[in-house]
């Protein structure tokens, strides 16, 4: 850290930089080619949490996977996919995020919120 | 005796940077700790404040050979992805058992995930570092492709060196996020304090007390800490979100 750098966050109290004034609204972007790609790899679907510890769990011995923290309910990636039309999205999902949670730009939304939430 | 197994998604995340920190903060919270590294050009010495010169004895090397920095004891083992009886090797010397008196941190290289894949069943957790980048995110389908649904579902997850000044980064972060969701342990902003330190031959938490990828690194090593009464079976991070303060500045 440069000596100058060092000095200013003396003067602040504080230990390192805030990025907030980088922050942007992503639904205000264009989506990235790369991240459309992905999300329609279906390979991606096997770190899907849900369907992913449920698979292990069948194919290992049961609590294989200890969870320490309370688990938050989460969506299928299936369910991304299905905004492609390969296949039905969770209801679970639909009721979260509601019925504009369509496609990619519904995605970039979601996070956009979660972004102006400060969570991201 | 846990076993934490670190390991990259792609050369170059910072693997060796995590389990370097995680080992640090698993023994400032009292644990007799052990890094192994098994890669044949290894710069685990570096991030203790050790010279580059220094070359890591072997993990069955006698204790007056021992490199030990602050209590942890650095060892290699670079024939461990070829030795078939490295897991029951590691069972005989104690591990895989239970309790935070000795653990053993396993820095894999990313090239080799067929010994990862076979160690991280063993293991109490499966910490896999990734990139906020475009070509680590582009080789992650390939990456699911090949890893075992068991291996997969033991993963917990660390974005290294974010930077969060560059619009690209930031969207690839809130990506992997959003695709790991709970499972992700936190992220460690990228500082160039990181490769001072290691130029000025010092460990970080020396060199630059306040740097931000040292407090975030300790966060994720504090989080990691359950996974120790977790032997022989993976924990997963299943913790909140990542929220407002895991992911932004202070």
């Amino acid at each position: 850290m440069r000596i100058d750098a060092r000095n200013l966050l003396d003067k602040l109290g504080k230990n390192d930089f805030a990025y907030k004034e980088f922050e942007d609204r992503f639904s205000e972007l264009e989506l990235w080619p790369m991240l459309e790609a992905l999300l329609r790899d279906p390979r991606l679907q096997a770190i899907d949490p849900v369907e992913n510890v449920a698979t292990a769990a069948a194919a290992v011995a049961e609590q294989a996977v200890v969870e320490t923290f309370e688990p938050l309910q989460t969506e299928p990636l299936s369910s991304l996919f299905s905004r492609y039309g390969q296949g039905p999205a969770a209801s679970s999902a639909s009721d979260r995020r509601g019925p504009q949670a369509q496609d990619v730009r519904a995605m970039l939304r979601h996070l956009s919120d979660l972004g102006s939430q400060g969570k991201i | 005796m846990p076993v934490i197994v670190c390991h990259g998604l792609k050369g170059g995340a910072g693997t060796t940077f995590l389990a370097s920190h995680l080992a640090m903060t698993l023994s400032e919270a009292g644990a007799d700790v052990t890094v192994l590294t098994t890669a044949h050009r290894n710069t685990l010495p570096l991030h203790f404040g050790l010279q580059p010169a220094m070359t890591l004895p072997s993990l069955f090397a006698p204790a007056e050979d021992a490199v030990l920095v602050s209590g942890i004891n650095l060892r290699s083992h670079v024939r461990a992805p070829e030795d078939p009886d490295f897991v029951p090797t590691l069972s005989d010397m104690g591990y895989l058992e239970t309790g935070q008196d000795r653990v053993m941190v396993i820095d894999v290289p990313s090239n080799e995930f067929a010994f990862a894949r076979r160690v991280i069943p063993h293991a109490s957790a499966h910490v896999c570092v990734l990139n906020a980048a475009a070509d680590t995110l582009a080789l992650m389908p390939q990456v699911l492709d090949e890893a075992s649904p068991e291996s997969i579902a033991a993963a917990s997850f660390v974005i290294n060196a974010l930077d969060e000044t560059r619009r690209l980064s930031r969207h690839s972060a809130a990506f992997i996020r959003e695709l790991v969701g709970t499972r992700l342990l936190g992220r460690v902003r990228l500082d160039e304090s990181v490769p001072e330190a290691i130029a000025m031959l010092q460990p970080l938490a020396k060199y630059a007390p306040s740097s931000a990828a040292l407090a975030d690194v300790r966060a994720i090593g504090a989080a990691v800490i359950p996974a120790l009464e977790t032997p022989g079976r993976p924990w997963v991070a299943r913790g909140s979100a990542p929220s407002s303060s895991a992911s932004r500045a202070a």
